[in-house]
């Protein structure tokens, strides 16, 4: 789910690349030598993973999982969403060139989102947290993502007001999908390698 | 299923020949002076100026045709919500709906724009080799992190691919059938959770590999560049398109896509 080239005007397309420079500034600085590789896989696999097909009825929906993202990545999930949405429209012609910026906030917005939604099973003592938090996670990914593609095509023009009712109507069974893939992912996640997961101690949570 | 977008930039043309760094500097500037079009008229000559760009790479025209596909999916429902959907009193009626010419202008315009912004991207990274546009990107001061973990994740995405390709038929020979229900959810998740941890531990090999020969987080490169006359003219020439393009838009008599058709 990305908007495309000559959609939106030029203030909004501007103020995407603005947030986006902030943004990935903020949350580079974050980063050192050794998660560059380690953020490059996250993205080549997230890059990779947006081409399965989920059959919904008759049609199909493909994986967003910019929750997923944010699940294992935590702040350093909008540098790899940007790199991911850079190479997308650089090689295979999704999205655009233009709207990078404003598709970086849409999808790596989102992405932190989740990563604060995950934060917050810390607080809980439930059992299968990483389940319940992680689809929690999915969910506000995407509906985060909805809601800023909805604002951008309204402060674009009226005219896209329909356009911006169908694109919140559509997310929400992506959105069910979304939640349900990636509890399901991070209870697997930690299960198998908890230490990939953000915020992760792995002995600290094994008992629970 | 992507492709490489380098596998013909061994070609020889004005374009291929043409010093990435300049390459991507004009043909950028290109793009965000069709981005800024509003008129239809000359999103039409943007798109003839860009396939004679096209034409001019030698590029096959079903490698072009092949990536641009799922472009043109992605963009055809505009054609079916933006006539329906333009507010104020639609003009006419289609299928017992209200059409608006109005909305129908607006989302031709945006076809327009967007298919000669893609294909002016397929001129500048599919006339190079990738790491090659990499390292001009770099010599044009994009941020260093960036342009590698453009590569790096470029190199992996393939490998994955595989990998997921291979998970894929293990799953169908264990005869897993993707419904509508939560079964198939959960086992999507699981096998999205078993990708990341091979390819998770797998570039960790490659990343301590990479260590002990030295890495500390810089490629260093062979490939060098000369600029010549040629590269200069080309630059000037797309650069006064790009800026002709953008006042005429502006200054003509024609009137905005929303408002009239020229």
């Amino acid at each position: 789910m990305h908007i495309s080239d000559g959609v939106l005007n030029a203030p909004v397309l501007a103020a995407g690349f603005a947030g986006t420079v902030v943004l990935a500034a903020i949350t580079l600085r974050k980063m050192d030598l050794e998660d560059i590789p380690k953020i490059s896989v996250i993205t080549a696999v997230f890059f990779v993973t947006s081409l399965i097909k989920v059959p919904v009825g008759p049609t199909s929906i493909h994986l967003i999982l910019n929750g997923l993202v944010g699940v294992i990545l935590g702040w350093r999930t909008f540098p790899a969403i940007l790199l991911g949405l850079i190479l997308q429209a650089l090689l295979f012609g999704h999205g655009g060139v233009t709207v990078i910026g404003v598709n970086a906030i849409m999808l790596g917005g989102g992405g932190l989102i989740a990563y604060m939604v995950w934060q917050l099973r810390h607080r809980f003592d439930i059992p299968k947290k990483e389940v319940v938090f992680g689809s929690l996670a999915g969910a506000a990914g995407v509906a985060s993502s909805g809601i800023v593609l909805a604002s951008a095509l309204l402060t674009t023009g009226e005219a896209f007001l329909g356009t911006a009712y169908y694109v919140l109507a559509a997310h929400v069974p992506i959105i069910i999908i979304e939640a349900a893939v990636v509890g399901s992912a991070a209870g697997f996640l930690k299960r198998v390698k908890p230490e990939i997961l953000a915020g992760q101690t792995s002995k600290h949570t094994a008992s629970s | 299923m992507p492709l490489d977008i380098d596998r013909y930039s061994h070609l020889s043309s004005p374009i291929q020949r043409w010093d990435p760094r300049f390459k991507i500097a004009a043909l950028g500037t290109l793009i965000i002076s069709i981005a800024m079009l509003k008129t239809l008229p000359l999103a039409i000559v943007a798109l003839i100026v860009v396939i004679m760009i096209l034409w001019f790479s030698n590029l096959p025209a079903h490698f072009v045709s092949h990536g641009m596909t799922g472009v043109i999916i992605f963009l055809l429902p505009f054609f079916l919500i933006m006539p329906v959907t333009y507010p104020g009193e639609s003009s006419a009626s289609f299928l017992g709906m209200p059409f608006a010419w109005e909305g129908f202008r607006l989302a031709l315009l945006i076809f327009i724009k967007a298919v000669s912004i893609v294909l002016t991207s397929f001129a500048i990274f599919g006339s190079s080799r990738f790491d090659v546009s990499m390292i001009a990107l770099q010599r044009l001061k994009c941020p260093k992190i960036m342009t590698q973990m453009l590569l790096f994740t470029y190199r992996y995405t393939y490998t994955f691919l595989e990998e997921m390709r291979r998970m894929h038929t293990s799953m169908n020979v264990r005869g897993f059938i993707p419904r509508t229900n939560a079964y198939t959810l959960s086992t999507f998740g699981n096998f999205v959770g078993t990708l990341l941890v091979r390819s998770f531990e797998r570039t960790e090999r490659v990343y301590k590999a990479m260590l002990s020969k030295g890495y500390q987080g810089e490629f260093h490169s062979l490939v060098t560049f000369e600029s010549n006359r040629y590269d200069w003219i080309k630059l000037i020439l797309i650069i006064i398109m790009a800026v002709c393009l953008y006042t005429v838009d502006g200054w003509s008599g024609f009137s905005p896509a929303q408002q009239g058709w020229y």
